[in-house]
């Protein structure tokens, strides 16, 4: 960085700050729209609770029990009032608490997209930069069309295939969640989700990185560089790389929100104990507090990551908040 | 139908093998974890706050019931309570309860347990469910430690069958007093033959051996205790993934499989196939008779004769099911065998003639009409049953009946049913015997729900209580056969299938005989037996 960016930095705290603050009104809004559309669905607990066979004077019981008699407004104000004073409430299908479940289901999201990213990140580069290089050749033809593919192909379908093929072969448990990453049992676990996963995110970044490489190889400044005698593997990585990677950092922030969505259907396939799960769960079993709780975390998760993306944009390349 | 012998060759095997399981019982040194996959968790684990069958699956392990039930629900068997007597009047039951027996904590269970259970589950304005099925309660007391005196207002024959279901289990009432919401989510304290160990809402409950357990009987498996040391209820949503974890051995045994997977297992010889002898299940279609069209009885037969209920057995179930034509199984207590049901039967020809009768007229668009309109039903039904509700749309469009299909989530399809702006719905339900299954649905009394036809009929409301208040196996038997006649007559529903559970167990697990009662194929565990 050094002293040549400084003047840029007391701009760049405040155009954080004023990041977040926008950041709050969204949260506030995806709040109040999340609990909105939960009351819209005509899913009643009470009468889910009470089953087939219920009475309407068990109905009744249930719903005065969970506080669902009163009105919406009211439901509502009484909710936030909770929220602010940092109580997520509890779930009013089995009284367990929302911060706990979101904790306890929040690790193991992590780990899976952190997984799938360890491997489809680099892949994804690796694919793209060999494209770029070998522009119109065969195996650029070819990786291109496999991201196509990739970016195709819904991920419950892989998901699907992998367990039929695990559940032949019995190569790795096709359910589930083994324990801690860094155990035998663990990554076994993780292998197949995280695949799955993981495909969403090669094909874009492949596609991109071959793209805006291919435009930096043609620069000016790369042109400069190969003419003042650098060596090609140099020009590569530290001229027409570096100017390449900027937009692939934020097409990988924009790809999170991707990733969280992938992770919602993987999470249900291979039965992965995370928010996703536990959100589809929570929906379907119109269990509202914990549904609204889970939104408000992925949202919350979303809306972070894309603060850090900006961040790290500003970082690597000054200009940007110059332009701000 | 190959399929279907096969499962009844595989239900009798599988007898014979619990038989065996039950002479070893005691003998056997019990050892390892049994995992059970299936695709939705409980609510909760409390027997009065929740109805789902995935909480009685785990409960019917957990705790045990004053009676149970024979393998064909005909007969009412002894399991907490050993013997019973009722007064003349059919007012008053008197329960003589086993001694000796004790929940997972050590503490003893006595008389005052089933008192405070009951009291429990009878608070009125509690968020309990399933209530009505206590009967009308006049009081209950203990007058000792091993004497229950369950006193009614009215005489309730189908009380101790009722009796049998998960709702009835005996729970630790100090218990549920201190815990309140949290009870059944963060410890269960039972008398059954396992012990609450962990729940993890939609991941898993694990169960482990009651130690002390030699309280069981024969209906409910072995005297006790448990064979294996620990059950693992696992949750496994997706069908494809539920079917790859048996395969791929990471489950032992579930009931919760798709249709399809059946003909794969059939051909696995490491997957084995069984039923419970008798467990009642039928899939209809209700029909709302307070709607236009539907108010016309020949219209309802019409309706009935165009569907073809074999098709649906065959093509969607693989016929793993049975298509039927009555509205409960005539296998089950108080069936009359006389019951006419020949306008269930399928027979287009029939509906064509039927409708002409009624006054409709074939328009140019291929539908009757009368009087200008069309003759267009809507009907309900759960998206999980999609496959059926396209089966019954083409029978009834190649007949001439428009249907518009509308399927609903399983949560939202009750608040939608109380809407009242459908001809026709589809459900399947669960009961134990003719009485349970006329009870709940026909009584005007549970109008709209769950009586969704909106059936209100001074005849049937009269057998109800004639059934309900007959205070011997013969009254009942015949106020029920006589009801069962008069609602086939009444044309109210097209039935459409007999369903049983059907458990497949993988390698690790020994065949044994699946319990029928509430549909909880795998009862009190105590079968469960490694290899």
């Amino acid at each position: 960085m050094g002293a040549v960016h400084r003047p840029g930095q007391g701009g760049m705290i405040r155009r954080l700050l004023n990041r977040i603050a926008v950041s709050v009104i969204v949260l506030a809004g995806v709040l109040l729209i999340g609990f909105l559309m939960l009351q819209v669905i005509p899913a009643d607990p009470a009468v889910a609770i009470a089953g087939a066979q219920g009475t309407e004077a068990e109905i009744e019981a249930i719903r005065r029990h969970l506080g669902l008699d009163q009105p919406v407004m009211v439901q509502f104000f009484l909710y936030i009032q909770r929220v602010l004073s940092g109580d997520m409430g509890h779930s009013v299908i089995n009284n367990a608490s929302v911060s706990t479940e979101l904790i306890r289901a929040a690790g193991p999201t992590l780990e899976l997209m952190l997984a799938a990213m360890i491997w489809a990140v680099p892949t994804g580069l690796g694919l793209g930069i060999y494209a770029a290089l070998r522009r119109g050749g065969v195996i650029d033809r070819v990786v291109m069309a496999v991201s196509v593919m990739g970016v195709s192909i819904p991920v419950f379908w892989v998901g699907l295939l992998m367990i039929q093929f695990a559940a032949r072969t019995r190569a790795f448990p096709v359910q589930g969640r083994g324990g801690a990453i860094w155990t035998l049992s663990g990554l076994d676990h993780i292998i197949l989700p995280a695949t799955a996963l993981g495909l969403i995110l090669v094909g874009p970044i492949a596609r991109m990185t071959r793209t805006t490489l291919s435009d930096a190889m043609h620069a000016d400044h790369v042109r400069t560089a190969r003419a003042k005698g650098a060596s090609e593997a140099r020009v590569i990585v530290h001229h027409a790389l570096r100017t390449a990677l900027l937009p692939i950092i934020t097409l990988l922030g924009l790809q999170i929100g991707t990733l969280m969505g992938g992770a919602v259907v993987t999470e249900t396939i291979f039965s992965w104990p995370g928010v996703g799960r536990l959100a589809v769960g929570s929906i379907i079993a119109g269990d509202y507090p914990m549904a609204q709780g889970a939104i408000i975390f992925l949202a919350s998760a979303f809306v972070l990551v894309n603060i850090l993306v900006d961040l790290v944009n500003e970082l690597v390349d000054p200009r940007i908040g110059a332009r701000a | 139908m190959t399929h279907l012998r096969l499962f009844m060759g595989a239900t009798r095997k599988a007898g014979l093998a619990g038989a065996a399981v039950l002479a070893l019982a005691t003998a056997a040194a019990a050892q390892g974890t049994v995992t059970i996959g299936r695709k939705s968790d409980a609510d909760r684990y409390d027997p009065q706050r929740s109805s789902a069958l995935a909480a009685a699956e785990v409960l019917y392990m957990m705790g045990d019931t004053l009676v149970t039930l024979s393998y064909d629900l005909k007969t009412v068997e002894p399991a907490l309570a050993d013997s019973w007597e009722l007064s003349e009047d059919g007012l008053t039951y008197t329960f003589h309860l086993k001694s000796g027996v004790t929940y997972c904590d050590g503490k003893p269970f006595t008389a005052k347990d089933v008192v405070g259970s009951m009291e429990r589950w009878l608070t009125p304005d509690g968020p309990y469910v399933s209530a009505w099925k206590a009967g009308s309660v006049d009081s209950i007391t203990a007058p000792d430690d091993l004497t229950v005196v369950y006193k009614l207002k009215t005489p309730n024959s189908g009380l101790l069958f009722q009796m049998a279901q998960f709702n009835f289990i005996i729970i630790d009432p100090d218990q549920a007093k201190e815990l309140g919401d949290d009870f059944g989510v963060t410890a269960f304290n039972g008398t059954g033959p396992f012990c609450f160990d962990s729940w993890t809402p939609n991941q898993s409950v694990v169960l482990k051996k009651h130690d002390g357990y030699d309280w069981g009987t024969p209906a409910l498996g072995n005297t006790g205790p448990a064979q294996v040391d620990e059950v693992v209820w696992k949750i496994i949503p997706e069908d494809a993934t539920l079917v790859a974890s048996l395969q791929a051995g990471e489950i032992d045994a579930t009931y919760s499989l798709p249709a399809w997977a059946f003909a794969q297992f059939d051909a696995d010889p490491s997957v084995q196939m069984i039923q419970p002898q008798a467990a009642f299940r039928t899939h209809y279609v209700g029909m709302k008779v307070t709607r236009p069209f539907m108010e016309d009885i020949r219209v309802r037969e019409a309706v009935s004769h165009a569907i073809d209920q074999g098709a649906i057995a065959d093509a969607i179930f693989f016929g793993t099911v049975e298509p039927t034509n009555s509205y409960y199984s005539e296998d089950a207590l108080d069936y009359d065998p006389a019951t006419d049901t020949s306008p269930y039967v399928f027979d287009p020809d029939k509906t064509r003639a039927l409708l002409q009768e009624a006054g409709f007229t074939m328009g140019d668009d291929g539908f009757w009409q009368k009087d200008g309109a069309t003759l267009t039903l809507t009907y309900y039904g759960f998206n999980t049953s999609r496959e059926q509700a396209e089966a019954i749309q083409g029978d009834l469009r190649k007949a001439g009946i428009d249907l518009n299909v509308e399927l609903y989530d399983s949560t939202a399809i009750w608040a939608k049913l109380r809407e009242q702006t459908y001809d026709l719905y589809q459900m399947d339900y669960p009961y134990l015997n003719a009485g349970d299954a006329l009870n709940l649905y026909f009584s005007s009394a549970s109008i709209p729900s769950p009586n969704r036809m909106m059936w209100d009929d001074p005849k049937t409301d009269e057998l109800l209580a004639a059934g309900n208040s007959a205070v011997n196996d013969k009254a009942r038997a015949e106020a029920f056969m006589a009801l069962g006649k008069h609602l086939h007559d009444s044309i109210l529903w097209k039935p459409l299938l007999l369903q049983k559970p059907t458990v497949a167990i993988g390698p690790r697990l020994q065949a044994f005989q699946p319990a029928g009662i509430s549909g909880a194929a795998f009862g009190t565990g105590l079968q469960l037996a490694l290899k």
